[in-house]
């Protein structure tokens, strides 16, 4: 294996912006309706320098559907992909991920507890459901903290996993027990709890880039310190790391970027878990360059996925949840494989 | 010997003779009565709303949760059904009759019904037709057989009638949605009653060329540009309502359906169930494209 350089580069960067750019285009002119290429561009640009759209059904597909639900999945991958790398240096587990947390589960909690009670904030009715899942991811995370607190005070990683495993089953029981109970309107929850975000408009998208925006550079600037969590926490100790300092920041600001993501799409599984595992095959395991590339990988994974989920059997649609399990696990498997090999 | 097989044989067949009757089922199973049933059980919707057209709502003594009408059978202990079929639940009931759907229950609760030695009528109505035909062997099994003439003859002429007011330039597009946009849309393709009664309507569903109920991509309603839009969404009394809902949609503005105001939000029980009361579906559904 050939060394690879330690930090991320400005031109990484770039080439990955071009890379996320190009697969945005791509998925912004296909799609179940067929429309001509040059239409798309014309659209596009004409967009960006303030035109008028086409007054066309060209336009309005391309700049009131396609456009606002591809940015919403590219954010939604970035930030599960970031989140589950973080988690997985965090934990020093490769099966970490906001579910294995119970971060995810809890923030579905909040949200269908929202749409049980009929929790709405003035304005925007989605507003209370993402609340809800935001305050949820939130209190579970201090359940989860607290719990392993009691049992092992050093936060020992095989403590959080298991009380969040643990957690997930009871928040995910729970929610079976409210749709048991509760008439017609919970159960369109069945539809939503497989993952989708084929309703996302312009306020999911800002709002998901907001969430972003404020997380990433959190979790970004922990890297060294997840590298020498790498080698055990006792060593990041003694080189001078504020072990629970860095936990806590890490976990807080993943269960904002879950609890967001829940309320928008849903459960859509495999991206934290599987983006990152790809990630690392490519550009190594350390952090500074782990992190920024699991960002623009989760974003372009999940774009693809949802590509194929709104094209492959048009004019009907697959939840996406469905499509990022099934071609996270096969192409999981092939790499595995593939790198085995060449070792 | 041979004398003593045949005597053995007619013992057997008499009494079927005297008052039994042999059914077969909608998915081909024999079900064999002494008599026509008296307590029955009856876990679908759209049989027990054919139960009570059938006037034979005295007879029912357990319904499945999802039964809601008419109103009088809620008064009936509920079953739960489908998945969390409860077998013991039902056999305390007593009952000599259960009527059920292939689509909810599986083959294991039948013959654990059946165990128990209670009948087991299956219904697999996914068609007017299907109705008919499931209200004619319901008519048998609880001794309504001429009351189950007269529903069928009456949904006939009902959808005669209908069929026969619409007018001559018809031929216009509908779309049907069963949930809001954010959790997909869902809509009803061939095979199912929407798909019936928009042809009886002389209408067309822009989503023939889908199979049965299916989630489809945004852009497609778009493209297929329709001159009406029936959402079965239900409404829970806040926020927009389905129809507000439909009509705040990024993109949607420009339809035909929104421009014209042509949205209704229409109950999903009498389009959906398998029951006397898709007549009221396809009567809703009339007044609201043609209706003044």
């Amino acid at each position: 294996m050939r060394t690879k350089a330690r930090r991320f580069t400005l031109t990484d960067y770039l080439a990955l912006t071009l890379l996320t750019l190009l697969t945005m285009l791509v998925c912004l002119s296909l799609g179940s309706v067929a429309l001509p290429l040059d239409q798309t561009l014309a659209t596009l640009v004409g967009a960006l320098f303030g035109k008028p759209a086409d007054p066309g059904i060209a336009g309005t597909i391309i700049l009131s559907l396609r456009l606002p639900r591809v940015l919403s999945v590219a954010l939604v991958g970035a930030a599960l992909s970031l989140a589950g790398a973080a988690m997985q240096g965090l934990l020093r587990n490769p099966l970490a991920d906001g579910s294995t947390l119970g971060v995810s589960s809890g923030a579905s909690l909040g949200a269908v507890l929202a749409l049980a009670l009929g929790v709405t904030l003035p304005g925007l009715s989605q507003l209370g459901t993402m609340g809800m899942a935001m305050l949820f991811a939130f209190l579970s995370l201090a359940l989860i903290l607290s719990l392993a607190w009691k049992i092992d005070a050093s936060l020992a990683t095989n403590t959080i996993i298991l009380i969040g495993v643990i957690f997930s089953m009871f928040a995910s029981s729970l929610i079976s027990l409210m749709i048991a109970f509760s008439g017609e309107r919970l159960r369109s929850i069945t539809f939503w709890t497989m993952g989708s975000l084929s309703g996302t408009g312009y306020t999911q998208a800002f709002t998901l880039l907001i969430a972003l925006l404020l997380c990433a550079p959190l979790i970004l600037s922990s890297s060294h310190e997840l590298d020498a969590f790498a080698i055990g926490e006792d060593n990041a100790h003694t080189i001078g790391v504020n072990v629970r300092g860095v936990k806590l920041r890490v976990l807080i600001t993943v269960s904002i970027l879950i609890g967001v993501c829940v309320s928008i799409g849903g459960t859509i599984g495999f991206v934290g878990l599987v983006t990152p595992h790809m990630t690392r095959l490519v550009v190594g395991p350390a952090h500074p360059r782990l992190l920024p590339a699991s960002l623009f990988a989760g974003a372009i994974f999940l774009m693809l996925a949802d590509l194929l989920a709104r094209t492959i059997v048009s004019p009907i649609e697959l939840p996406l949840g469905v499509v990022t399990s099934f071609i996270g696990a096969i192409l999981f498997v092939l790499i595995f494989f593939r790198s085995r090999r060449a070792r | 010997m041979s004398l003593a097989l045949a005597l053995l044989m007619l013992a057997g067949i008499l009494p079927s003779l005297a008052e039994g009757l042999t059914l077969t089922d909608m998915i081909g199973r024999q079900v064999s009565l002494a008599t026509p049933a008296e307590q029955v059980v009856v876990l679908m919707p759209g049989d027990l709303e054919i139960v009570y057209a059938l006037d034979a709502g005295e007879k029912v003594v357990g319904r499945g949760e999802y039964c809601n009408y008419p109103e009088e059978a809620l008064a009936l202990p509920a079953m739960q059904s489908g998945g969390e079929t409860n077998i013991e639940q039902i056999v305390a009931l007593k009952p000599q009759l259960i009527i059920l759907s292939k689509m909810a229950q599986t083959p294991e609760q039948v013959t654990k019904l059946e165990q128990a030695g209670i009948a087991v009528l299956v219904t697999d109505a996914q068609s007017v037709a299907g109705v008919y035909e499931a209200a004619r062997l319901i008519g048998q099994a609880i001794g309504k057989s001429a009351e189950a003439e007269q529903m069928v003859s009456q949904m006939q002429a009902a959808f005669a009638e209908i069929q026969a007011n619409v007018p001559a330039q018809a031929g216009k597009t509908v779309y049907f949605e069963t949930s809001p946009l954010q959790w997909g849309l869902w809509t009803a393709g061939r095979g199912t009653f929407m798909q019936e009664i928009t042809e009886i309507l002389g209408l067309r569903n822009i989503f023939d060329d889908v199979e049965g109920w299916k989630e489809v991509a945004q852009e497609q309603v778009l493209a297929r540009d329709p001159d009406y839009i029936v959402t079965l969404a239900m409404y829970f009394g806040e926020g927009p309502t389905p129809v507000e809902e439909i009509k705040s949609r990024a993109g949607w503005e420009k339809l035909k359906a929104v421009m014209n105001d042509a949205i209704n939000n229409a109950d999903a029980d009498t389009l959906s169930r398998p029951g006397p009361r898709l007549v009221e579906g396809a009567r809703a559904l009339f007044d609201f494209v043609y209706g003044d």
